[in-house]
Parts: C-alpha cells; structure tokens; sequence
C-alpha cells in the first residue's frame, strides 16, 4: 500500500485534519460531560416485610410494600416472634420503582443487587461456607391498578460471605456483618413500567435449607439502570456516526477498487475495521425503545468484542506489514500465531458472556458466580482470556520492537540507496510512526479517563456547571475510537495522486499547496510509480532485491 | 389528630431539652405544614427515639449517661444547658432522624423521595427519566434540616451552637456512609461500574459522633453575649470559622459525680459499673474507678442470680428454641463510702436535699 494519503498531504493539511479531528473529539467529550446525566442510577430499596396469612398458599398472590392494597407488614421479627409467623409466611416485597414514578425502556436495562442485614448472636452466627436458599419472582404491570403478571419466578442459591470486623462478644450482639454484594437479577430491557420482586426464604431443618445462615434482619436491593438521558445522547452520538463511518468506508474502498491491482492484506484489513465499527454504531438499540427484546445487552456485548478483537488484529497485521525484513507476508495465515491468542481469548469471553447473560435471557435471577462450579468455570475463561491477552501484547510488544530495530537498521543504509527505494522506506517509516504515534495517544487517553472516571466520585463541580466524568468518558472514548478508525481509514487511503500523475512521475510531487507555499515540508513522495502500480505493491510486499 | 401533635411534640422536648411548653410554639410547625408533619412525624419521633437510644448506648459506662430525666428538666430557657454532653445530644438526635428517614424513604414509606429537588433543572418524573433521582440520603438530609433545625428560633449563641450541633450529626451520618462499586460492563468487566453510598449502622454513626464528642471544642461567646446586632454577626462569624463537622459547646460539664437536683443530675451514687470481664474494652474495665472511685465512692459487689435462656436453636426467622439456666452473676455499684453507715448517711442526704427543696 504505498502512496497512502498520508505521505502525499502537505503538514498543513496533516495539521488542518488533526485539528478538525481534535474539536470532534473535544466536541465528544462534552457531550458526555456537559449535556448527558451520569450514565447509570444505584436506587436502594429496604425489603418490606409482609405476613402471608393464607395457609395453603394460592397461586399468583402478589404482596405490595405500599399502596392501596398493600400487605400485612410487620417492621421487626421481634413482631413476628410474639405473632407466631413462621419463616415461610413472610415475604419480602420490593417494589420497583419508589412511589411515584415509573421505569421507561429507556433505562435499557435494570440489574439488582442483594444485600443482607445479618445480626450477629452469639448463640447463632453464620456457620462456614453458609449457603442462603431464595425463593423469588418477579412480576410486572404497566399500569398501577391492574393485576400483576408473572415475569420470573425461581429458586436461587447463593453463598453468603461476611465477616465481623469487631470482637465477637455478648456486648456486641446485635451488630450486623459485613457482608460481600451479591449479585441477584439482571434483565436486558425495562419494558415494563411497574415490577414487584417477592422474596422468601423457606426454612426446611431437614434438607439443610437457610440453616445456619445468622439472624437476618432485613433484606436491602439496590437497583441500577441506566439514565434515560444518557441513553438519549448515546443513541444520538451512534446515530450521527453511523453514516460518516460508513460514508469513509465507501469512499475507502472505491479508492481501493479504483487501483489496477487487488487489495492487499493491510487494505482489507483497514476495511474490515471499519466494517466493524459501522457495526458497532449501527443504533439497533432504537428497535429496544419499542420492542421487549432482552437480548440486546448481549448483542451490544457480541459487538464490542468483535471490534475490539478486530481493532488488535489490526495493530498486529499493521505492525508485521511494515516489518521491513525482506520477508512475503501479505497473508492472512501468516499472522495464524498472533491472531490466534485474540481469537481465542474473545471466543472464551464469548462463552462466558453466554453462561452469563444468554442463561439470564431465561432466568433473570441466574449467576454464574453463585454456584462453586460456575465461579470455577467463569474463573477458568476469564484467566484463560486474560493469558491469551498477555500472550497478545507480548507479540505486539516484541513486533514493534522489530519494527524498530529494523527502521535503525535501514536508517544508516537509507542514504546509500537509490531514490525510489530510500523514498519508499521512508514512506514506510513515516507510515508506521505516525500510526504508532496516534495509537499510543488513543491507548493512552482511554487508560487515564479510565483511571479518572474510577477513582473519581463521578462529577465535577465546575464553577456552576457540573462535568460528568463518566459520561464524557463513555462518549469521548467511543468518539476517539469512532475517529481513530475514520482517520485511518482516510489517511491509509490510496493517494490518488498515484495514478493522476503516473505521467510526470520522477517528479518531486508536493500537495496542492505544496507549489504555492515553499515552507511546507513534505516529508515523502511517491515517485516510485515508473513500473506501475504491480511494482510498488511488489515492493511492499517487500520483495526486494537488496 | 391532636393526639399526634402530642406525641410529636413531647418527643421533640426530649430531644431538644429546651423552651418550656408555653414558650414554644406550634407556629414552627405550621410553617413547615401540617401536611408534610403527618407524612415524616413518626419517621422523625422513631428517629429522634434512635438517638437518645444510641446516646443511651455510647454512655452507658460514662459519668454522664444521657438521662432522660436530665433531659427534661433543663426547660426553662436560663438553664438550657450548652455544654458538651448537650452538643452530642443534639448531633446524634439530628443524625438518627436524617438516617431514619433516608431508610424509610428506601421501604417506599414517602411519596417524593428524592426526586421532587430540582438537580437536574426539571422536576417530578421528568429527572427521573433523564437523570436519576439525588439519593435517598439528600432527601433524609433536607427533611431532617427541615424539622429539626426549624425548632432553634433564637439567634443567639445557645441556637446557634444547637444549630451548629444539628449540622454536625448529619454531616456524621455523611462521613460514615460507605461507597461501595458494582461493576457491570462487557462481561460483567469494570469499564462500566456504578457506586452509591450505603447507609452504615447507625452504632457507627454513634461511635463517630463520640470520638467527635472527646475532641469537640469549646467556644467563649457566653460573656457579653447580648442579642445586638454586632454580637450575632460576631456569632455567625465564629462558628462559620469552625468546621461543620465538629461539635461545639459553650459551657463546661458541671461535675456529674455529685447529685444535683436543679439541673437534674443524679449523681453517680447507685450506678452500675463493670470491672471483671473477657472481652472488656479498657474504657468499661476503668469504668468502676471513673465512675465511682474518682467521685469519692465505694464499689459494692452484688451477687444475683439470673434466669437467663442458653443453649437456644435458632431458626430463621422467628423460630427459637431455648432452655433456662440460672446463674449468678456479679455486679457492681458505686456506694457511698463506709458501708451500712454510707448508706444511712445516703438516706440523710436525701432527706435533706428534699427539705432543702421544700425550702426553696
């Protein structure tokens, strides 16, 4: 790929599209930062507690916290006590929302997390390894008078872990353990405006069942989704960059079509990465508005890890296309060994993603963190995706070192070469040090915001504006990427320049500008077009005769 | 609805241990609305009640052991007290009816938690729907504000230390509150992850406020304390320079060792103390020597048997099944000293100190 457009633009004009690419960034961040809400809400709920009195239990009685129609509550199981209620008659009822007010699809998706208030006693603590058996279900209505419908229901079990931080002792009684987040119900669209989750926790002494597991006192949820403002400007943001990714990509491979030889491997793969980035902004998510299709948290995760794998192969492919070492590479197969690690490790993520989510599309309330096989399981993907990545940037790391060590080593030797071929190396070089420039710069901007958006408390207060750091954040880091790819894919571009001058070649072209304004250095040219373009592409396929 | 106005208002006389019944008035109340009074009074009496119980809890093995009595005596205006015991009373009375509310509010008890503020420039559902809902705490925070504060009307040096104290408490149950993070990006990574604030037991809250409590500053602004003009900004400027989250008193403690009927403290004669014991921090295992030996009093061992239920099985949630054991257990009181004759001589104070009220 010789001639890219790249090495033909005059430094103004490098420096005019930095600058245009610089304000979409800025204008990304502050987007995020100034217009969008935080991206996601935490909503605690305190589980009230209701009496179940019918003795033989109907089926579908639903149990309200408030309202009209609301259940017999008691506020503490010292109440409970004196009334003689057994475990199996009380129900925790959650309703979700809080009064007033109503969940919208444009909260994308709702996860629910599960805490407990455990006391401690000393004549009943938490035995070791305790395991809590919870049988719940969800319901939901979309108007607050009809009857509730049945969403979910199930047996969960999940495995307390807590400790007590102070000294346990007989004064101490009564104090609550710390105990660990459990994660509880995850559903991948809020449809539905109004939910109630009934938890109870059935005591069986014969099978073992919440034996041992302290004196629970009360049950605590929090709730997340994510802001309807949020996912207004997200929406937005893919749906303007949608067409201008896809408009570049056409434009791309027009250019490359335009050439008389085949794409090369470099080429295609430049074009597969924007095929998955126009996939990756293609706003389905739209479709969630007005359907109830849960898998859509799912597919957002599929696409994410398909450009990611993408955006990696491309830096290697990138790296060994500009090695320099006399060696054919040009295919895909070559780069078998590299690739292979990404492949791989998103193929474990895939599977985990599954276990995980796509199980959840059935059960809501399913972990796999809640059994010990799972964890060990879901342990396994995630340390052997994590090797895979280790192995991934140990490749990359040790080819741009090559890539270096080589464009040393043709350094010195540059200036005894013949014009077309020094001229080429420097394209080369150029090339890859403007591309390893920008990535690093990209790579390095997602890591700080990254680090930023984590340790920060989520907003600045900014005189009397307020700066969400995560949203600018989500959408500056999804714009850098969005432009990143758009840059490439126009910089990497053949030049047309090319086959425009393939008469005067020999020629010392400069840009447009570059006959009006002396100052403007042009860094490389392409002259090397005497043979054609058939010999270039040989050239770059590194088919030297040195 | 009278019986309501009752009760609130007798739980507000504990906890704010000031204005006699005629001087206060219900005008404070009206302000707030009588609307929003029923919605958050029983929160707030329940949370109030929290407070002194947890006052009741961090004293329990002090010389000064936040006495309801004490409490309620101190109602005329010149012997409302402003001391430090007051200035934690104040704190954790705020404190536990912020936290009261904001854990109501997450059962669902109001209507508007949260979200009838305007943070996010709209009201009602709409910022509900673009941006969340502040926390529950904020709301908490405003009501407890809202009440509590409203019952300082003076504004001279007393209210404002009061006001200063109600600050401090619910900035306590702030700076206690721990941020926990849930992850939930691309499966299940961290580069999405949400973080809220949890309310900690309110025994943390207490055991804050406490250490606040040893360290809390004295302010010297009684003497020559008119209620001109120039003295209240002299006030506010004072305890503006403070930090809101310590405590602030005015006055000295008065020497809780000795009986004092006028501002209704009981002396330390008759109080339990512990002295042996496993698992006894150093502060209770000194508590005998405090509370009796440096006040001039002796300890008095009393045996008792006690009924108490062991070796129970428990179930959740409300299924126990114990047995009665009986053993003896020591305790101990401050006595006066020389015995049999300390007590006769105990008995003669009394007497005395009750015709010397007669008297007075």
């Amino acid at each position: 790929m010789a001639g890219a457009i790249i090495e033909n633009m005059s430094t103004k004009k490098l420096v005019i599209v930095g600058v245009i690419l610089l304000l979409f960034q800025a204008f990304s961040f502050m987007v995020g930062g100034l217009i969008a809400p935080s991206p996601t809400t935490a909503v605690h709920y305190l589980a009230t507690k209701c009496v179940d009195t019918i003795k033989h239990r109907q089926e579908s009685k639903w149990f309200m916290p408030w309202g009209p129609n609301q259940c017999d509550k008691i506020r503490s199981f010292d109440d409970a006590m004196a009334k003689r209620i057994e475990a199996n008659n009380i129900v925790f009822a959650v309703h979700i929302p809080l009064p007033n007010k109503e969940m919208s699809s444009w909260f994308q998706f709702m996860l629910v997390i599960l805490q407990f208030d455990i006391a401690f006693k000393m004549f009943n603590q938490i035995e070791d390894g305790a395991m809590v058996t919870i049988d719940v279900g969800l319901a939901y209505r979309d108007d607050t008078v009809s009857e509730w419908t049945e969403m979910a229901h199930s047996f969960e079990q999940r495995k307390l872990s807590c400790n007590f931080t102070t000294a346990k002792t007989l004064e101490n009684e009564g104090r609550y353990y710390e105990c660990d987040l459990l994660p509880f119900m995850e559903v991948g669209s809020v449809a539905h405006k109004y939910y109630l989750l009934n938890i109870r926790l059935p005591v069986n002494e014969r099978k073992k069942i919440n034996v041992g597991i302290g004196e629970i006192k009360d049950i605590r949820l929090v709730s997340i989704h994510q802001n309807g403002g949020f996912t207004k400007v997200w929406f937005a943001m893919k749906t303007f960059l949608t067409p201008s990714i896809l408009i570049i990509m056409i434009w791309y491979w027009r250019r490359i079509t335009m050439l008389t030889r085949p794409p090369v491997l470099l080429e295609k793969v430049i074009f597969a990465l924007g095929i998955s980035m126009t996939f990756i902004n293609i706003p389905v998510e739209w479709f969630s508005i007005g359907f109830n299709w849960t898998w859509m948290l799912l597919f957002g995760d599929i696409r994410q890890g398909i450009f990611y794998s993408m955006l990696l192969s491309f830096w290697i492919i990138f790296c060994g296309e500009h090695l320099m070492d006399q060696t054919e590479r040009n295919r895909f197969s070559v780069y078998w060994k590299q690739v292979g690690p990404i492949v791989f490790g998103s193929f474990c993520l895939f599977i985990f993603d599954m276990c995980e989510r796509g199980v959840q599309l059935k059960n809501p309330f399913y972990s796999i963190w809640a059994s010990d096989v799972g964890t060990e399981l879901a342990m396994a993907f995630i340390i052997v995706a994590g090797i895979c990545a280790c192995l991934y940037f140990l490749f990359l790391c040790f080819m741009v070192f090559q890539v270096f060590r080589n464009i040393s080593g043709k350094r010195t030797s540059l200036p005894a070469m013949s014009k077309a071929r020094r001229l080429h190396y420097e394209g080369l070089i150029f090339r890859f040090k403007f591309l390893m420039l920008v990535t690093l710069a990209c790579a390095a901007l997602t890591v700080i915001f990254f680090i930023i958006s984590q340790v920060n408390e989520g907003h600045w207060h900014w005189g009397e504006h307020t700066v969400q750091v995560n949203s600018a954040f989500f959408t500056g880091i999804y714009g850098m990427w969005n432009l990143y790819v758009f840059a490439i894919m126009f910089l990497y571009a053949p030049s047309h320049k090319r086959y425009g001058d393939e008469q005067s070649s020999g020629q010392c072209i400069t840009g447009d500008a570059g006959a009006n304004s002396g100052e403007d250095i042009q860094l490389t040219t392409t002259i090397t077009h005497v043979d054609g373009p058939t010999e270039i592409y040989k050239m770059t396929g590194k088919e030297a005769q040195e | 609805m009278f019986a309501h106005w009752e009760a609130f208002y007798y739980i507000f006389i504990l906890l704010t241990q000031m204005r006699s019944c005629c001087s206060w008035s219900v005008n404070n109340f009206l302000m707030t609305g009588p609307k929003a009074y029923l919605i958050y009074s029983s929160s707030v009496a329940a949370g109030a009640q929290s407070g002194i119980e947890e006052c009741k809890y961090q004293f329990a093995w002090d010389r000064w052991n936040c006495p309801e009595r004490g409490l309620q005596l101190s109602t005329h205006s010149s012997l409302r007290s402003a001391n430090r015991e007051a200035a934690f009373v104040h704190a954790i009375s705020s404190a536990g009816v912020m936290y009261t509310l904001t854990r109501n509010c997450s059962l669902g008890d109001f209507d508007n938690c949260g979200c009838d503020d305007s943070r996010n420039g709209q009201r009602g559902g709409h910022g509900w729907l673009w941006g969340g809902c502040s926390d529950n705490v904020g709301f908490g925070e405003a009501i407890s504000k809202q009440f509590v504060d409203a019952l300082e009307t003076g504004q001279d040096a007393r209210a404002a230390m009061n006001l200063h104290n109600n600050e401090a408490g619910r900035k306590a149950v702030k700076g206690t509150m721990q941020r926990t993070c849930k992850c939930h990006g691309v499966s299940g990574s961290c580069t999405t992850q949400t973080c809220w604030l949890q309310l900690p037991e309110f025994r943390e809250v207490g055991n804050y406020l406490k250490e606040k409590y040893h360290r809390a500053l004295k302010v010297d602004l009684l003497r020559g304390a008119g209620n001109s003009a120039a003295s209240r900004g002299a006030i506010a400027e004072t305890f503006s320079s403070i930090s809101r989250k310590e405590l602030v008193h005015l006055e000295d403690s008065p020497d809780y060792c000795l009986e004092n009927r006028t501002l209704g403290l009981p002396g330390m004669e008759g109080r339990e103390c512990l002295k042996k014991g496993k698992n006894l921090t150093k502060w209770e295992k000194r508590s005998c020597k405090r509370l009796c030996g440096e006040c001039g009093l002796a300890v008095e061992e009393r045996k008792a048997e006690m009924v108490s239920s062991c070796n129970c099985k428990f179930h959740w949630c409300c299924a126990v099944k114990c047995e009665q054991c009986r053993k003896t257990v020591t305790k101990y009181f401050c006595v006066k000293k020389g015995g049999q004759r300390g007590r006769n001589e105990s008995a003669a104070s009394r007497r005395k100190n009750l015709r010397l009220r007669k008297k007075h």
